[in-house]
């Protein structure tokens, strides 16, 4: 080879990348901005699909950087450095696996499950890790940082967000620490700043709890409110569904109001809180859900569509006429003798056999509406498949509001958060408490008091809210029960104990109230102590069992817009600054409190270990949302879309 | 940082290995060099026979070393060696490598960017980023200015200007490896400073005092803002002087002058603390000897590397890595520590104990408060002698510095008493155990030999940063010396990559290791590399069986296990890079490096400089010999 070949080869070559290079430029020219100029097809599909880089998310120069130095290669070097980060894991170095972390991020800033699963890595399986829990809240704060800063860089991707504000409730509500790593973030100043500035405002009444400082959930429920708002905005959620990720908001309200009467807020602030929780978990209800078909529900709606089925039911009778009792009687005649026989016997005094055959004549008697309306007069035949249709339509609504309001367990809800505002309810739970505070005082005597008083409330309450029977937090009942039980050293509770009956639906696993019912109306609790009777509707209180207490009637306020937010009330006064509220828990109530509850401490570890044998099982669970409801509690809560990080 | 068995070998041990030898390094070195030189005059032979046909070949060969031996290595001189190291200097100036100072400090300039300030222990990851960052960088500068220069030399026919003058071989090779490690010493100068300044100021900063409360009517309590990510608590005494506590590794010096207070820079971030280890013995609940309990994974983490060449003979054995140890609370379990050379002229405060505990529960309890422990001090000799049980709070993750005082309570087998250290708890031989017991009943304190140790001195920061570069800078002699060797057969990319491929297997022997060792064993854990790109094609998991025919599957195997030894042996004939590199694991974690360490890696470093250095003469000559 000479030197002019060598030279016409490279301009050959040098030829053939330009020309390769040109359809690319054309391709994927911005626009000018001069009219009639038309940006590049790439370009323009970009900009459809939002797919600049400007429009995902905040652009992020460390990011870009690290994107351009991996030539291309960032898929092979994420994959290096999360194999990296699983090594630094299993070494327990912990800053290392951070900063291992921030790079992964860096590398692949809008793939959300990175976000996801990574922060879920950081605030549940490393925080563990640590002995000190000032630092598993350390660790905590990072996941959720982690998080944060996805969400700056995905702005269009509102399962992030709502990761982000699950983490505040579910991770700082909700664990072992729930009591330290709650009140470490109310005290968390230089955190609240962050939050400011990231535009959470928590320094507003919507996040400011009973003692004036920002509350984990109620700040939750603040970045879970952003993520509503996008969605409301129009952006797309994708792969959540949208029933569980409306949920959640109005229900760390509810997670709030149970928390801060756990802690021993059991006056105006709890009942302030519960009316909030009430107002959004209607509001929820009243949100429209898209379903999987092609109709959105509203899981309070359901009153309404019954309403709208009868309405039908009557315009179509009124139009078919007696079109549908003469089917009735052809399809009576055509009845074999024998089903004849047995759907005119009564239903109490058929044989086995008659109760099959009249469920199979039943089945045929039945008659669509469509079928009736084919059958209607000619003149109204078509109005009658039109109403036929709409009734059919109402029907699918109805059914499907059903199963998505038994999912949501909505009417539990419903219930609890009308019945936690009465004041019969909020006095049975701070009796409880008292004596519990009494217990931890080793004053046996007025343990006992209060809780015979507490049984008697709490007897008074399922009376009125038999719902609440079943509810998850009376387990804590059960267990007050057995303490009771020691404390009076009683092998059997009494003929006459109030909640003789609850407590043996209890003791026998029993999950069916009515059964249990059944028997303390037939037999059990017959002696001179007051029963209750879960099937009876509430017929106003007993004001023999409640000597002290006054029925209260429930506050169940129901906004006129599901989008409005509740009206911002008055919070209580806060604390002066660097008051320490664990120094003084206990709310100051009408003189009903003993005199000591102010030297309470409420921090969990100062008290006596009671809680000490329970296994740790928290953290490295997967996380697992969904069907049941969130409830307050140690034990990890199960979602479906977190990705599970560890086994 | 958790040390490794062949961290605590002295010189000697590693050098020999009493009782081991086939895993000492000398044997390493001695059967390398053989076996290298055998292949270099081998393919020299087979270059000249071909070229002259076997019997000129041989006495072509036989010149070679005779010159070798008689003339070339006595004739070496230094002032011509000076001279061609010149003339590499001034060539690789030419070339413009100063660029790569440019590259580093925009680096740290940009640095920023990357870590985390929030860290728990910013120092360690800003002293591991700058050391990690120079050594990568400063590898790749002495690999790209060794491997061309030669070749192009060769190519351009330059080499001829030299050849021609009465210089030798020899005297070419070293020339262009101090040459090179000249240019990458002066680049590695700046590099170092601008590190040490990026260090010391990047974790230099101060607080305001925000709260202060006076408690007693003496001492003064209070608060400092919070800056960086932090903030600290801190007591002043009734002299004003005063301390903060430990926030991200680091206090700082609080004084109270007049009616306002001073908060001074931060102190014990940047450490070398020169730490004395002791053997450690576990017991298990029974109070026996026994192998600790693991509760952890991170057996699956390599520790295959110290072998040597016992890797040949036989199965390979297992990782050979320290892991966790867990003591069981509330029973007889205890981790037994014997401490040698312990005299009052070494420990006149008392013991300076640090540890750094691992805790694992297995239930909550009481979450405020830590997992506790105990210390006993105890006369190896007569155990019945011991201290009372001095309590502590663990301190996860943190290194927990405590002193033993000389007096102190305890038992001399008969009565309670005040004992003494080295009169009554230091054996004869100068040795003292000390024994850390768990006290919560089912949970667990963890540790190794490396996280219990005792602290006689200190050395300072900066020499000890420097004794990191000097790390560095070994590695850097060891590619430049691979690079100028492969320089003087192959053509300068192909040498470049050679040399490439060598650091790169060199830094993944543990995974090639760990592969042989699954092959060895028969277990199912991927294959070697054709099963496992199989396998990662057709997305099968290792535990599944390859779905191929018996002849190909055999004939994979055969392939796969013929190129595994093969790496095997490679790597094994390579240096240990990761263990250099290790070294600035030491700097970040504020331990002073090893001064035997050093010297292990500066006298392997040197052995393979040699051992370049004598198959690059082959090589060389095998060029003129083909010319």
């Amino acid at each position: 080879m000479n030197r002019s070949s060598g030279l016409r080869n490279k301009l050959i070559y040098m030829a053939i990348i330009v020309g390769m290079l040109l359809p690319l430029y054309l391709l994927g020219q911005p626009a000018t901005g001069k009219p009639g100029e038309r940006a590049g097809q790439l370009a323009q599909m970009r900009s459809e699909l939002n797919l600049a880089e400007a429009n995902l998310g905040e652009i992020d120069p460390a990011s870009e950087s690290m994107k351009l130095a991996s030539l291309g290669l960032r898929g092979v070097a994420a994959t290096l450095l999360w194999n990296k980060a699983d090594e630094y894991k299993v070494l327990h170095e912990w800053d290392r696996l951070s900063a291992t972390l921030n790079q992964i991020a860096n590398l692949q800033p809008h793939y959300e499950k990175v976000w996801e699963h990574q922060a879920h890595n950081l605030a549940y399986n490393v925080s563990l890790e640590f002995d000190d829990y000032r630092q598993r809240y350390a660790w905590v704060k990072k996941g959720m940082g982690f998080l944060t800063e996805g969400v700056h860089k995905n702005r269009t991707a509102p399962r992030l967000i709502w990761y982000t504000g699950w983490f505040y409730g579910h991770k700082l509500g909700m664990s072992d620490e729930k009591t330290q790593f709650r009140e470490l973030f109310r005290k968390d100043d230089p955190f609240h700043k962050e939050l400011l500035d990231e535009g959470i405002a928590v320094d507003g009444p919507d996040a400011r709890g009973a003692d004036g400082r920002p509350d984990n959930w109620l700040v939750g429920r603040l970045w879970l409110n952003r993520g509503y708002d996008l969605v409301d905005g129009g952006v797309k959620l994708v792969d959540k569904s949208p029933i569980t990720f409306f949920e959640i908001g109005p229900k760390w309200r509810i997670q709030y109001a149970t928390a801060i009467e756990e802690e021993g807020i059991l006056d105006d602030r709890s009942k302030d809180a519960w009316e909030r929780a009430a107002d959004d978990w209607i509001g929820y209800g009243k949100r429209p859900i898209s379903t999987t078909d092609m109709f959105s529900v509203q899981l309070s709606g359901v009153g309404d569509l019954h309403v709208r089925k009868a309405e039908l039911i009557a315009r179509f009778d009124a139009l078919v006429g007696d079109t549908a009792e003469k089917m009735r009687q052809e399809q009576l005649a055509g009845l074999s003798p024998l089903e004849r026989q047995a759907i005119d016997t009564p239903e109490k005094d058929r044989t086995p056999d008659q109760f099959k055959l009249a469920q199979q004549a039943n089945l045929k008697l039945e008659s669509n509406a469509v079928v009736v309306a084919k059958r209607a007069p000619q003149a109204v035949q078509l109005k009658a498949i039109q109403l036929a249709a709409e009734i059919s339509d109402v029907d699918n609504r109805i059914s499907k509001t059903n199963i998505y309001r038994d999912q949501m367990n909505y009417g539990y809800w419903e219930l609890r958060c009308e019945a936690e505002q009465d004041d019969l309810v909020i006095d049975a739970r701070r009796l409880l408490y008292d004596a519990k505070q009494l217990y931890k005082q080793s004053d046996l005597d007025g343990e006992i008091e209060k809780y015979d008083a507490a049984f008697t409330a709490w007897a008074a309450v399922f009376e009125r809210y038999p719902g609440l029977i079943l509810d998850v937090a009376s387990d804590d009942l059960s267990d007050a029960i057995d303490r009771y039980r020691i404390a009076t050293d009683l092998a059997e509770l009494p003929e006459d104990f109030p909640l003789k009956s609850f407590y043996e639906m209890r003791m026998s696993g029993e999950t069916d109230p009515g059964s249990v019912a059944s028997e303390a109306t037939s037999g059990a609790g017959t002696g001179d102590g007051p029963n209750f009777n879960i099937l009876k509707p509430y017929s106003g209180a007993d004001d023999k069992l409640l000597p002290a207490i006054a029925p209260a009637q429930p506050v169940l306020k129901k906004p006129d817009s599901t989008e409005e937010e509740p009206a911002a009330t008055e919070t209580p006064a806060a604390p002066s600054e660097g008051t320490d509220p664990a120094a003084n828990p206990e709310p100051v109530v009408e003189g009903e409190q003993p005199a000591v509850e102010g030297e309470q401490p409420a921090v969990e570890g100062e008290q006596p270990a009671v809680e000490g044998e329970q296994p740790v099982v928290e953290g490295e669970q997967p996380v697992v949302e969904g069907e049941q409801p969130v409830v307050e509690g140690e034990q990890p809560v199960v979602e479906g879309e977190q990705p599970v990080v560890e086994d | 940082m958790t040390l490794q068995p062949d961290d605590f070998w002295s010189f000697s041990q590693w050098l020999l290995r009493p009782g081991a030898f086939l895993e000492s390094a000398l044997l390493q070195g001695v059967a390398i060099f053989v076996l290298l030189v055998v292949v270099g005059i081998m393919i020299g032979y087979v270059v000249s026979a071909v070229r002259y046909g076997p019997g000129e070949a041989f006495y072509a060969v036989a010149a070679t070393i005779r010159d070798l031996v008689t003339r070339d290595l006595p004739g070496t001189a230094f002032r011509r060696v000076f001279a061609l190291a010149r003339l590499a200097f001034k060539e690789a100036i030419r070339r413009r490598v100063l660029f790569v100072v440019g590259l580093f400090l925009v680096g740290l300039l940009l640095a920023g960017w990357y870590l985390d300030t929030s860290s728990d222990d910013p120092a360690r990851l800003y002293i591991s980023f700058v050391l990690t960052a120079t050594n990568y960088l400063i590898l790749l500068l002495a690999l790209f200015i060794s491997c061309f220069s030669l070749p192009s030399d060769i190519k351009s026919r330059t080499i001829y200007t030299i050849v021609t003058k009465p210089v030798r071989a020899t005297e070419i090779i070293l020339g262009r490896v101090l040459g090179f490690t000249a240019v990458c010493t002066m680049l590695l100068i700046p590099m170092g400073l601008a590190s040490y300044l990026f260090v010391t100021r990047g974790l230099q900063h101060s607080h305001e005092v925000v709260k202060a409360d006076t408690e007693n009517g003496e001492l003064i309590v209070g608060e400092t803002s919070y800056d960086r990510s932090h903030s600290h608590a801190f007591t002043i005494d009734a002299e004003g002087n005063g301390l903060t506590d430990f926030a991200r590794g680091h206090q700082h010096i609080v004084r109270k002058v007049g009616d306002s207070f001073e908060v001074g820079a931060p102190i014990g971030d940047l450490r070398a603390r020169i730490p004395d280890y002791g053997d450690v013995v576990f017991l298990n609940r029974d109070g026996l000897e026994d192998a600790a309990i693991d509760v952890g994974y991170e057996h699956t983490k390599g520790g295959y590397g110290n072998a040597g060449m016992s890797r040949f003979f036989g199965k390979t054995l297992g990782a050979r890595r320290i892991e966790h140890g867990y003591i069981e609370g509330g029973t007889l379990c205890a981790a037994v520590m014997r401490f040698d050379e312990i005299s009052p002229a070494k420990y006149g405060d008392g013991l300076p104990l640090e540890m750094k505990l691992r805790v694992f529960r297995t239930y909550k309890a009481d979450i405020v408060t830590p997992i506790r422990g105990t210390i006993t001090v105890r006369n190896p000799e007569n155990p019945a002698i011991e201290s009372e049980p001095i309590s502590f709070l663990t301190k996860e993750y943190q290194v927990d510095e405590r002193r033993i005082p000389i007096e102190i309570k305890g038992s001399d087998g008969t009565q309670t008493r005040t004992l003494n250290l080295f009169d009554d708890l230091v054996g004869e031989d100068g040795s003292v155990e000390i024994v850390i017991r768990c006290l919560d009943r089912g949970q667990y304190l963890g540790l190794t030999r490396s996280d219990v140790y005792l602290r006689p001195s200190e050395s300072s920061f900066e020499w000890n940063f420097t004794k990191a570069y000097i790390s560095i800078w070994l590695q850097m002699l060891m590619v430049i010396s691979f690079g100028v060797m492969f320089s003087t057969i192959l053509s300068g990319p192909v040498s470049m990559i050679a040399t490439f491929m060598l650091v790169l297997l060199g830094f993944s022997a543990e995974a090639v290791y760990e592969t042989r060792y699954y092959l060895d064993r028969g277990e199912a854990m991927g294959g070697g590399p054709i099963e496992s790109l199989i396998r990662t094609v057709r997305q099968d998991s290792f535990t599944v069986e390859l779905d191929i025919q018996e002849l190909p599957l055999k004939i994979i195997k055969v392939i796969d296990n013929v190129a595994v030894y093969s790496l095997d042996a490679i790597v094994t004939s390579l240096p240990n890079l990761p263990k250099m590199l290790g070294t600035a694991e030491y700097v970040a974690s504020g331990f002073d490096i090893f001064n035997v360490l050093l010297l292990r890696h500066a006298v392997a470093t040197f052995g393979y400089v040699l051992l370049a250095f004598i198959v690059g003469y082959f090589f060389l000559k095998t060029r003129e010999i083909a010319a």
